[in-house]
């Protein structure tokens, strides 16, 4: 009887233990942001609220603002309780800073350092610091323009580190690079792409293994690669290049599909809806349903352009920005339904992020325009300065939003 | 009592053999981290490396018999990858334990033999939130072996009002091109005018030859003519060209930074490429850098090796852009360039020029004899 008891009081405490544990991931998943533009790429915290006014001189909604070594223009991902971003400080930026910081209270919790073997060298208004780092929930992928690939645990201890430049010594783009990795099925992708050594490759998130290499185009590229979940669960890693678009299989590398597309090289696609939306001039949408064969073509519309930033899909609706003008067509037609000029706007490189129905996009002066977006307008609710330069695209985790600014990370959140 | 005795016995025998299993297991371990570290400190590029790499790491972990100052130390002599792995150790370990080793870490940066990332490293987390010792430190780095430190310092003393004296003890000191610059203005504005080409060591004569063809960017590595004669020491006065025998011409570029422009000596030529010739006089036997900045495709060879290969073109310049040694004879050494431009029309995307120098390994100008 008490073994029995104690096989039940085990497997109940088991299946209480999985379902926590479930449940916890679920929570995780919900408030992580795990990589560039969060979870599945999609910019977009739809249960989000995050204040519409913050920051000017009150610091109003400011929770916190963290001062960082060095510069950035790269994004913040958000792991539990930890926003994590990445630096470049010192000469030529060669000093390379991966950086946790207590979501709280702003907090630094710990920062591992390395320094670039590769080419520091990128465009004054830049950094080394440029790609966004990735997470898979156990650890941290931190790139740098330099070609540094550095794998650390949760508390910011060293798993593996990778100089592919070294390894590839004519990888590299002194404008600088920019391209931020994605993590998936155990694989880490990074899109190098350039006029030297251009490649792509995927390396075992365990050891850093190469497990498999690209070649790809000898042309400078900074967008990102996008992990896209196919209608029929697998989940493929789409590149694209100013010559092509292709998928590949994370875990081999293997060509799914490809096409000659002339993409745009600075921005990201996107998956929503089961279509597949990618900035090539203007914007083109690619009908994902067929597995497995190359997807054919929905529609395209060129007044629906993205110069830097990576477009966005909310509800029925995708978004786009070309310098400083907004667009908002329909997700199904491409028909352009509304545009607005963000009156003031400097260079805006940001990738916008969406709470709720808000759009929040960072202009590299640091001033965020708080867009509502309607069916028949966006309406500029509101504009916001940082006082501080803003390249890299922001993460939300609950209702707060954090902002990696060019010299430190804010947390704009209701107090 | 033999029964006691006995039991005695085997106790005895059985806590020995678990203190000589321990001492063996401890020493094991011992030696265990330093074979890994010696293995971190050997590393190069590639996968195996990598694995063993990150099982090493592993293993220091968790066996954490290695110190900090241990591991800044091993930091001396490894190879670049092998630096950045064991750095990645000692973060892990100064937010362990480097609250309570100020005093190991101020005598290890005041040794100047150690090596010089790891010395940049812990002069960070000493004066991380002390800049009165920051600047303290600082003051006395002007000429430092790490020219990470070295920069700092010159960047510190940068800000006070310095006269014409300090500046060009500054001057003497500066190794990096963009503090080079600035002490130089600075001089110029209290009336000291430097020859800036000089002070960087641009070499500003050369024999230039060319359009050759370079239609399509495709003939990067075709070797021409010129290169073979180039390997030999021996060139013609005329060679067929893209469109006609082509011949030397003469070009001293009097540009304070020593770029050559291509563009205006050749008539904005596009798909075409240029090949530059100099000679540099050394005092002696010596290993140096040849340093070039060029927003061109570019090969170079020194005494007929070649040195250089950049197919890069219109993805930035500057000073130093590529750094690789060289070794110089005594006497004159043979310098030739390639250099290549391509067909982009964007505005952007004209420039075609180079800027070249020979240093030493700090960045200090090694200067022709006799200039």
């Amino acid at each position: 009887m008490t073994i029995i008891m104690h096989r039940y009081t085990n497997s109940t405490l088991s299946a209480i233990g999985l379902t926590v544990a479930i449940l916890a991931q679920a929570t995780s998943s919900h408030a992580d942001w795990p990589m560039f533009r969060g979870p599945n790429a999609g910019s977009v915290a739809i249960d989000a609220k995050i204040p519409t006014k913050f920051g000017g001189e009150q610091k109003e909604n400011v929770a916190w603002r963290t001062e960082l070594p060095g510069r950035s223009v790269g994004g913040v991902i958000v792991v539990g309780d930890s926003a994590i971003t990445t630096s470049s400080s010192g000469m030529d930026q060669r000093r390379l800073h991966l950086i946790s910081v207590n979501s709280k209270d702003g907090s630094t919790r710990w920062q591992q350092e390395f320094v670039a073997r590769g080419r520091p060298y990128c465009h004054p208004t830049s950094a080394n610091a440029a790609p966004t780092p990735a997470s898979d929930g156990k650890n941290i992928f931190a790139f740098f323009s330099s070609n540094d690939l550095a794998c650390v645990d949760l508390d910011g201890n060293l798993v593996w580190y990778r100089s592919l430049s070294t390894d590839f010594p004519k990888a590299g783009n002194d404008v600088g690079m920019s391209s931020s990795p994605v993590v998936v099925d155990g694989v880490c992708v990074v899109q190098i792409e350039c006029q030297g050594d251009s490649f792509a490759a995927g390396l075992n998130t365990e050891d850093g293994k190469i497990l498999w290499k690209l070649d790809r185009p000898k042309q400078a590229n900074w967008s990102s690669p996008t992990v896209v979940k196919l209608p029929n669960g697998e989940k493929v890693v789409v590149m694209q290049s100013s010559e092509d678009l292709l998928a590949v299989s994370p875990k081999t590398g293997k060509i799914l599909w490809e096409m000659k597309v002339r993409c745009s090289t600075i921005p990201s696609c996107l998956a929503a809806e089961g279509r597949l939306f990618v900035p090539a001039g203007g914007l083109t949408a690619f009908d994902l349903s067929s597995a497995g064969a190359s997807p054919s073509k929905l529609w395209d519309n060129n007044k629906l352009s993205a110069n830097a930033c990576s477009p966005l899909v909310v509800g029925k609706r995708v978004y786009t920005i070309s310098r400083t003008v907004l667009a908002s067509g329909d997700l199904f037609s491409g028909e352009l339904k509304w545009q607005t000029r963000l009156a003031d706007a400097k260079s805006i490189w940001s990738s916008p992020v969406v709470a709720g129905n808000i759009l929040y996009i960072f202009g590299d002066d640091g001033k965020c325009f708080v867009v509502e977006l309607g069916e028949d307008e966006g309406k500029v609710v509101a504009t916001n300065e940082l006082g501080e330069a803003v390249l890299g695209s922001p993460a939300i985790s609950g209702n707060a939003m954090y902002v990696r600014g060019v010299s430190s990370l804010w947390k704009i959140a209701e107090k | 009592m033999i029964r006691r005795l006995n039991q005695r016995t085997v106790l005895c025998a059985v806590a020995f053999a678990a203190f000589a299993f321990l001492v063996d297991f401890e020493m094991a371990q011992a030696e265990s981290s330093l074979e890994s570290i010696k293995m971190l400190q050997s590393l190069t590029s590639g996968d195996e490396g990598s694995l063993a790499a990150a099982r090493a790491i592993k293993q220091l972990g968790k066996a954490n018999d290695v110190t900090l100052v241990q591991s800044l130390t091993a930091m001396k002599g490894a190879t670049p990858i092998g630096r950045n792995w064991i750095l990645g150790l000692a973060n892990s370990l100064y937010r362990k334990t480097g609250k309570s080793k100020a005093s190991e870490l101020t005598h290890f940066l005041s040794d100047t033999n150690q090596d010089g990332e790891a010395r940049y490293t812990v002069f960070q987390w000493l004066t991380a939130n002390n800049d009165k010792l920051r600047k303290e430190l600082l003051a006395n780095m002007k000429q430092d072996a790490s020219p990470e430190l070295r920069y700092l310092a010159i960047d510190e003393a940068m800000k006070s009002k310095l006269e014409i004296l300090q500046l060009s003890s500054l001057l003497e000191a500066a190794r990096h091109p963009s503090q080079v610059v600035s002490i130089i203005e600075k001089l110029k504005v209290l009336g000291e005018t430097i020859d800036q080409s000089k002070q960087f060591g641009f070499l500003p004569k050369w024999r230039l030859i060319g359009p050759f063809d370079n239609v399509g960017t495709v003939n990067f590595d075709k070797v021409f003519p010129i290169e073979n004669d180039g390997v030999k020491g021996l060139f013609k006065a005329e060679y067929e060209g893209k469109t006609e025998a082509v011949i030397w011409r003469e070009e001293t570029s009097e540009a304070a930074d020593g770029m050559v422009d291509l563009a205006k000596t050749f008539s904005n030529e596009k798909g075409c490429i240029i090949y530059a010739l100099t000679e540099f006089e050394s005092e002696k036997d010596q290993d140096a850098e040849v340093r070039l900045g060029c927003i061109n495709g570019n090969k170079i060879w020194v005494n007929g090796q070649l040195a250089v290969s950049n197919e890069v073109y219109h993805t930035g310049s500057q000073i130093d852009q590529y750094v690789e040694p060289i070794r110089l004879k005594a006497g004159k050494n043979q310098i030739l360039l390639k250099l290549c431009q391509n067909e982009q029309k964007e505005s952007w995307a004209q420039k075609f020029e180079f800027q070249l120098r020979i240093c030493d390994s700090t960045g200090k100008a090694i200067l022709t004899k006799g200039r």
